[in-house]
């Protein structure tokens, strides 16, 4: 039996990423995944290629205004299956760059379902049948598939989740995508750019509902006015299938409307995926809705197996994984650590407009008792979002009146996720609204309205 | 023309009062309500603010130099002025009305009023006053914005606070457990004396005992093996105190443990309530609560001796609460006691433990006292035998809430424990009525939520 310090099951951003660094310390890693590239949903059914389809349809959409700028390029047209392609390499790509990383890092990488088979081994079944790896430490992350709801299940042809959408050959006609979550409103954005006919149907009383409320409302305009239906605070009742497509039923508080559509997504969250991983060999704990139960240090209830990424119940983000898998091995190794802040990561949601937030929304500081002051500030004001020809949306800054300390930071507009990251030092650093608009920010850019809305927390924004 | 500084009358029984520490040198500009030097009387120790804007022309009262009240201790004017020597530096005659600081028209150039009225945008930052001896040798810290916005409020010196952040960064969490440890009332006997600075001690957690702190830097002359140095006032007072109490009470001690496990339960459910309010909940609020209830039960502990024989009862619960200083130590007390509930006690125990290290006591604010709590518990100590508060009759000592193995219904179990005792006057409590007491005091804390 090949004997490691740490075994590692899953190569997603949690999981490859925790390799990388277990390599970085000298610790003999293995890592273990099922499918035939590294990389996990983030990679091949996540992040990767959802936001290659992303940018594609953004540069579609700016090419349909390249008039404004004088630019005559003569007509215009997808070929979806280029948009795939390039999509593809991009991917394939990045998945090389993993197993390079791998090879730096001196981790062994077995290919084929892991499984915990006692409290120090991993049974690997691949291709070739089965084989037993020893490991002093074992990561669980081993990530997250899409949810279905009790009544609306996947067909995988016409009632879509995310990962079939992505395989997509076609452009539909028309779209209608269940939940409004990050998944939802992306895949909304992208096929509205794309000319489908985009609806979409929310339970809760607002789009991106973990969002502030003023960035919900503003992203549901924005969506309406690109075309985008949007019903909140409302349920699909029935879905039948139809020559070309489905029809869903939609009851918005008591109004019924029907809606005729050639593909349905259903992105309303996802599951972890710890059915079958052995949790049971070792008497790991889960909560009850399947997520492996860990301290701030990701350890689970048996102290040399830890989890991290989707499998618990922190927020379903990459980089959220990669940190955690940082941490689990920092701690295990028995360097200095500092348990994750979750009310201090980021959030981004790449629909057009770019939605981006860190930290505590409006309305859940006043909860926490602050007396919260906010600065906002919107893109129309700031001369580089013209040039982008982009002025919709707003920097949002959630402070505490008593000190005037940031407590969040809330952007929708051109490149909202880009520009987050001075939000998320900032808060990393207990900044104060001050130290923001004490900072010199370049002109002209982007992140000179978080300057102005820092500037507007006491109501001076000079360009305005 | 300048301004005279005089030295401010502090209470009613307030004759004179001496000059600790001069803030300011002559030649340094200071602002209208700046601290300006530090005073000491018979009661309280004070920060005294300047009278008015402009610079400090003389010093007229040196450190360490005793005055009556309303002595001209020095003169605030303009840059270049003389001061004006024919204004006489004796007290002024009794009764005359103490003069009104009146701010002397002398900037050169008039500041830019807003036409319309300003934004409340935050002004700009100023050193914190030192808050303990001075400037001193302050080693750099590192630290968040917030916390500088903090502990300038709060009257902290960062350089105290130990930073959990990454190379020893100081957090919000960590100047806000200083904080509110600080709030919490310390001392070893009170008002006897105590080695540790409060300022040092670490944040602990509930069981955790403190690391010891360094004590004071003393510096010795070079060449020297010893160094000499006059007593504080508050150190004499402190001093004479202590051999007076011991000399007038038959001091007895007794001991019981409290199971703290209720009263944690208790805080944790109404902790975010109290934050909301802007009161921190702090262990000694509990405390205080049981000790006020049991004073009502048992009212020979809250009483005093007068003369040989005559016993004093007191109708109001005048709760003293022991608070370290860097400088010493002081009992503020809270009045009324017996008419608070939870969020009372915790907010007057936090504003005068605050006003207390600031340096804002009035000398009401330390008199009157029936019965006093101190916690050397905060320092780590299991236990404290302290030294009564004269002319009270008792006084309750609070160790350290630590994890304890005990047994409950013979098994064993891990339980937050801490010691109590009560120091008491037997010349007036009995052994029996001392435990009884304090059995109640537990009885109260261990009362299921």
């Amino acid at each position: 039996m090949k004997e490691f310090q740490l075994v590692i099951i899953g190569s997603g951003p949690g999981g490859y990423v925790s390799a990388i660094r277990a390599g970085i310390l000298g610790i003999k890693t293995a890592l273990v995944e099922k499918d035939p590239f590294l990389g996990g949903t983030c990679l091949h059914r996540g992040c990767i290629p959802t936001k290659a389809l992303l940018h594609t349809a953004y540069l579609y959409d700016e090419f349909k205004h390249a008039a404004d700028h004088g630019l005559e390029a003569g007509s215009l047209s997808v070929n979806f299956a280029k948009v795939h392609k390039r999509k593809t390499v991009i991917v394939r790509k990045l998945s090389k760059g993993i197993e390079y990383l791998m090879k730096k890092r001196k981790v062994e990488v077995f290919t084929g379902k892991g499984v915990v088979f006692d409290a120090n081994t991993v049974s690997v079944a691949g291709a070739d049948g089965e084989e037993r790896i020893r490991g002093d430490y074992v990561i669980l992350a081993t990530g997250s598939t899409p949810s279905q709801l009790p009544t609306i299940v996947p067909d995988h042809k016409t009632i879509l989740d995310s990962d079939d959408i992505l395989a997509l050959e076609t452009i539909p006609k028309s779209l209608a995508v269940i939940g409004a979550g990050a998944v939802g409103v992306e895949f909304a954005s992208i096929f509205n750019s794309f000319g489908s006919d985009v609806s979409i149907i929310e339970l809760l009383p607002r789009v991106v509902p973990l969002e502030d409320e003023e960035v919900s409302q503003t992203l549901e305009k924005s969506f309406n006015k690109k075309g985008i239906k949007t019903y909140t605070s409302s349920q699909v009742t029935s879905i039948d299938s139809t020559s070309g497509g489905a029809k869903l039923k939609v009851d918005t508080q008591g109004e019924e409307t029907e809606l005729e559509t050639e593909k349905v997504l259903l992105s309303v969250g996802r599951r972890p995926l710890t059915d079958g991983i052995g949790l049971d060999s070792v008497g790991i704990q889960t909560d009850d809705r399947g997520y492996v139960q860990v301290n701030e240090y990701m350890q689970t209830n048996v102290p040399h197996v830890y989890a991290i990424g989707d499998i618990v119940r922190t927020p379903w983000l990459a980089h959220v994984a990669s940190a955690e898998g940082i941490l689990s091995v920092d701690h295990l190794s028995g360097k200095p650590v500092e348990p994750i802040d979750y009310n201090k990561t980021p959030s981004c949601t790449y629909c057009s407009p770019e939605v981006a937030s860190v930290g505590l929304t409006e309305k859940e500081a006043a909860e926490r008792g602050y007396t919260v002051k906010t600065g906002r500030f919107p893109f129309s004001a700031i001369g580089k979002a013209m040039i982008l020809g982009e002025p919709e949306g707003f920097v949002k800054i959630i402070s505490d009146e008593k000190y005037g300390e940031v407590l969040g930071v809330h952007i929708m507009g051109p490149k909202a996720t880009e520009l987050i990251a001075e939000a998320c030092v900032g808060l990393r650093l207990e900044t104060t609204v001050e130290e923001i608009f004490k900072t010199v920010h370049a002109h002209p850019t982007l992140s000179e309205a978080m300057l102005e809305a820092a500037h507007n927390v006491y109501g001076e924004a000079i360009h305005i | 023309m300048s301004t005279d500084v005089i030295m401010p009358q502090m209470g009613e029984s307030i004759a004179e009062g001496t000059v600790t520490k001069w803030l300011k040198q002559v030649g340094d500009g200071v602002k209208r309500d700046e601290p300006l030097f530090e005073i000491s009387t018979d009661k309280v120790d004070a920060e005294i603010p300047a009278p008015a804007e402009g610079v400090l022309l003389e010093i007229i009262v040196n450190e360490g130099e005793t005055v009556p009240i309303n002595t001209v201790v020095a003169r605030i004017g303009a840059e270049g002025e003389v001061p004006s020597k024919e204004t006489p530096s004796t007290p002024e005659p009794a009764g005359a009305a103490q003069p009104e600081p009146t701010p002397t028209p002398t900037a050169p150039v008039a500041p830019i009023v807003p036409v319309t009225p300003a934004t409340a945008a935050p002004e700009p930052v100023t050193a914190p006053p030192p808050v303990a001896e001075g400037p001193a040798e302050q080693r750099p810290v590192k630290s968040s914005p917030v916390v500088r916005k903090i502990a300038e409020e709060h009257g902290v010196d960062i350089s105290l606070v130990e930073g959990t952040g990454a190379g020893g960064r100081v957090t919000k969490k960590d100047i806000m457990e200083y904080i509110e440890q600080s709030k919490m009332p310390t001392a070893g006997a009170a008002p006897g004396p105590l080695q540790t600075p409060v300022a040092s001690v670490a944040p602990p957690a509930p069981g955790v005992s403190p690391p010891p702190s360094p004590a004071p830097q003393i510096s010795f002359p070079a060449g020297e093996r010893e160094a000499r140095e006059k007593m504080s006032i508050m150190r004499k007072k402190i001093a004479e105190h202590m051999i007076r109490s011991r000399k007038t009470s038959a001091h007895v001690q007794t001991w019981q443990e409290c199971d703290m496990s209720n009263v944690m339960k208790r805080r944790d459910a109404l902790k975010e309530q109290f934050e909301r309010e802007g009161v921190n909940l702090t262990y000694t609020a509990f405390i205080a609560e049981a000790v006020v209830r049991s004073l009502l039960a048992y009212p020979s502990v809250n009483a005093s001796l007068e003369g040989e024989d005559t016993i004093v009862y007191h109708k109001d619960v005048n709760l003293g609460i022991a608070v370290a200083l860097d400088w010493g130590l002081i009992v503020p007390v809270v009045k009324q006691a017996q008419q608070m509930n939870l969020l009372g006690l915790s907010t007057a125990i936090n504003d005068l433990a605050e006003r207390a290290r600031t340096k804002r006591l009035s000398v009401d604010d330390v008199q009157g006292g029936t019965f006093t709590i101190t916690n050397p518990g905060v320092f780590g100590s299991l236990m404290g035998a302290p030294i009564i508060n004269q002319p009270q009759v008792a006084i309750l000592g609070v160790g350290v809430i630590k994890k304890r193995p005990v047994v409950i219904d013979d098994a064993i179990a891990i339980r937050p424990i801490m010691y109590l005792s009560l120091s008491f006057d037997h010349r007036l409590i009995d052994g029996a009525g001392a435990a009884k007491y304090l059995a109640h005091v537990v009885n109260e804390l261990e009362r299921p939520v």
